[in-house]
């Protein structure tokens, strides 16, 4: 199976009711798959809008119905999408978006990979937010991972994204689809509590639009009922305060990785379709001395992670990009940090990644 | 039915003045609490609605209501008619 | 009641004295109650501007969403919960300018949603810029010298997009307004619904309509009844400066999309 179409399928089997979408290279058989399954299913819909804009806004539409509802897409569209994501934050509506990530920037390399949006997602959309990124790095994963985030976009009320990139979107590996995926959603909001009242580490209670709970949306600042507060410092404070910390400071409870040998001293930080050159050098040809960090979940990041691997003497990241997550970690060890971009579409060769354990003084 | 202008809503933009066919508004001449010229009520028992709602079971005319875009007109129910006993001696 | 769908809390609202927004919000309300809606099963959307704050004083679940949007937001709630009522509050700057391929899409769609455009031909939430729909010659902050730039018709724009219903009236008219959001109601389909209003703040201060009741006198003295202008109008007559054709363009039944299963 391919890895876009897996992660259709993982919607599908998570209970996604709604998709909306525009066409894009690398992303299209996502919403191909979907157009032509959910059809099928009751009470589902497929839609084809005119932009990325109107589909980003279209699912979040249909989430305060109470669907489960999911856009897929790649960067240039992303960045089309920025402005509702926005949206979704600022006013806690649960939804998730694929980024079959491709080279940028503007048109690019539409047929070829990159992990070029890593901080796009992180912090593209303008003011102080906080979301959920989760990476695939093999099919099996397009489908898992796709329907975990359902659950984590109605755990934490917020836009959820699966930073997929051509290579795994496009990939055909062989996977097991469970009878039965995991299923959580929102908390409903209790009976006289307020739409917008934290009732759970910062996460309001959800109640879905036609329940006869009357909730007020708005992108502005607002309080507690839903009404917009936009000239009271305290209330946006408090407000965005909250919107951030729902989220980081659930990062260590939420993070989802892979540990080998620990006691490694050069140590790859990888994520994406680079973990398959990692686990080549590390798993298959066992360079010594070299381990590895998989992140599965890359937004929030999980930093005390990297305190785990007392032995380090480099952490060597390879990415799709000129350096994104590279600096985060830097931000949080003391020992050097390497990053290794590589951008035009291909993957890293194991070769280059032994050359920079060499680098690092590894005796590889 | 009585004719009411809430203050506490009224902008006084003075629309209700141009659209009552019987000219019940008048543009008020004193400013209120908050600054605002609400306007004045003329002779409001003429109006078609206070008389006559409760005989047609619905709302008549009402474009003044309709028209204020602060909602601040409406009318309130008054205590019924009672009629006095009259006892005439002859 | 009308009265009933009101945030009573929220009053009084942030418009200007005289806006027009207050006036349609008011025929909105009272045709919805009309037609027999529920405050439970009714959402009102809305995107950026003085017109989209109108859903903020509706008791009912309300989106206010992005500039120019709500529309597509619309789109996402009518086709996932069809039971649902939609009613989409909207400015000239919203439908026009930055919604535009919105609207025109929502049209050609033809999704089961009521569109009630508040055309105050100028940006007034942000201080009076001119927008799409300042007719030629008008002063606003960006066209300090008269606007150059020719008009969009929203409702020909509707028309041939593909919209079921389609109507134009004033703030001045406001039972005729109330009829044509009710029709627009039970139609299914697409239903458009131009209100011309007055912006004394922004458009009136700059263009000799200083009291709102100027603006009304302009509105009621330029508007054209339709159907008159068909029956009187000489062949190749074009209609006199500044005025506009106002009452019901189109009402069709072409095939929608995101009406409620009857099964």
């Amino acid at each position: 199976m391919q890895g876009n179409i897996a992660s259709a399928e993982g919607a599908l089997a998570a209970g996604c009711n709604f998709f909306a979408g525009y066409p894009i290279t690398p992303s299209t058989e996502i919403a191909e798959h979907m157009a032509a399954r959910l059809p099928k299913r009751k009470g589902a819909c497929f839609i084809q809008m005119e932009d990325e804009i109107a589909s980003m806004a279209a699912i979040i539409g249909a989430a305060w119905t109470g669907a489960r509802a999911m856009t897929a897409t790649s960067g240039p569209g992303f960045s089309l999408m920025m402005e509702n994501i926005g949206y979704a934050v600022m006013s806690e509506t649960p939804c998730v978006i694929v980024n079959v990530q491709r080279g940028g920037p503007s048109t690019g390399q539409p047929t070829m990979a990159a992990q070029g949006d890593m901080m796009q997602v992180r912090f593209g959309s303008h003011g102080d937010y906080s979301i959920i990124a989760l990476c695939p790095s093999s099919v099996q994963e397009c489908f898992d991972l796709t329907a975990k985030a359902f659950n984590l976009a109605d755990q934490f009320r917020t836009p959820v994204f699966l930073m997929a990139d051509e290579v795994i979107g496009h990939m055909r590996e062989r996977i097991d689809l469970p009878d039965e995926v995991m299923v959580i959603r929102p908390r409903p909001l209790p009976e006289g509590v307020l739409p917008f009242t934290p009732v759970d580490n910062g996460v309001p209670g959800f109640a879905s639009f036609g329940t006869g709970r009357r909730i007020p949306v708005t992108g502005l600042t607002h309080n507690e009922q839903g009404y917009p507060d936009t000239t009271n410092p305290a209330r946006h404070e408090s407000l965005v305060r909250r919107l951030v910390s729902k989220i980081e400071d659930a990062r260590h409870e939420i993070a989802d990785f892979q540990v080998v040998n620990e006691d490694a001293a050069f140590i790859f930080v990888c994520y994406g379709a680079p973990v398959r050159t990692v686990q080549e050098v590390v798993d298959r040809r066992r360079v010594p001395d070299t381990g590895y960090l998989k992140l599965r979940i890359v937004w929030p990041f999980p930093e005390k992670l990297l305190q785990r691997f007392t032995n380090v003497r480099a952490f060597i990241v390879p990415e799709m990009n000129l350096g994104m997550i590279s600096r985060e970690i830097e931000r949080h060890v003391q020992v050097p940090v390497i990053p290794i971009g590589k951008i035009g579409g291909e993957l890293h060769t194991p070769e280059e990644l032994i050359e920079a354990v060499h680098f690092a003084g590894g005796d590889a | 039915m009585k004719l009411e202008i809430d203050e506490s809503r009224c902008k006084g933009c003075n629309l209700c003045t141009m659209v009552c066919p019987y000219r019940i508004y008048r543009q008020g001449n004193r400013p209120n609490r908050r600054g605002i010229y609400v306007p004045e009520l003329d002779r409001p028992e003429r109006c078609a609605n206070c008389r006559l709602q409760e005989l047609y079971g619905r709302r008549l005319c009402g474009i003044c209501a309709l028209i204020c875009p602060d909602q601040a007109i409406r009318w309130v129910k008054e205590k019924p008619y009672e009629p006095m006993n009259v006892v005439i001696e002859y | 009641m009308r009265e009933d769908w009101l945030r009573n809390d929220r009053l009084p609202h942030i418009y200007c004295a005289g806006c027009g927004n207050g006036t349609i919000m008011n025929c909105v309300l009272e045709a919805v109650d009309k037609a027999g809606y529920e405050r439970d099963n009714t959402v009102f959307l809305s995107g950026i501007g003085c017109s989209s704050r109108a859903p903020g004083y509706i008791e009912t679940d309300s989106l206010h969403t992005t500039h120019g949007r709500a529309l597509a937001f619309a789109t996402g709630v009518k086709m996932a919960k069809p039971s649902l009522n939609v009613v989409v509050f909207t400015g000239d700057g919203d439908i026009a300018a930055i919604g535009g391929n919105h609207f025109i899409h929502a049209c050609r769609r033809n999704i089961d949603l009521t569109v009630v455009c508040m055309n105050n031909h100028i940006y007034g939430m942000t201080g009076g810029q001119g927008s799409p729909t300042t007719p030629i010659g008008k002063t606003s902050t960006t066209t300090p010298y008269g606007a150059v730039e020719v008009p969009f018709d929203l409702v020909d724009l509707a028309v041939a997009a593909g919209a079921n219903y389609v109507a134009r009236w004033t703030s001045y008219h406001v039972t005729q307004l109330t009829e044509a959001v009710l029709n627009g109601l039970n139609t299914p389909g697409f239903s458009l619904i131009e209100v011309r209003c007055q912006c004394p703040t922004s458009y009136g201060r700059r263009n000799k309509f200083r009291e709102p009741k100027d603006y009304m006198d302009f509105l009621r003295s330029h508007a054209v009844l339709k159907e008159k202008w068909e029956r009187t109008a000489k062949p190749g007559e074009e209609l006199p400066a500044e005025s506009f054709l106002v009452g019901e363009f189109v009402r069709r039944a072409r095939p929608v999309m995101g009406v409620a299963d009857e099964t």
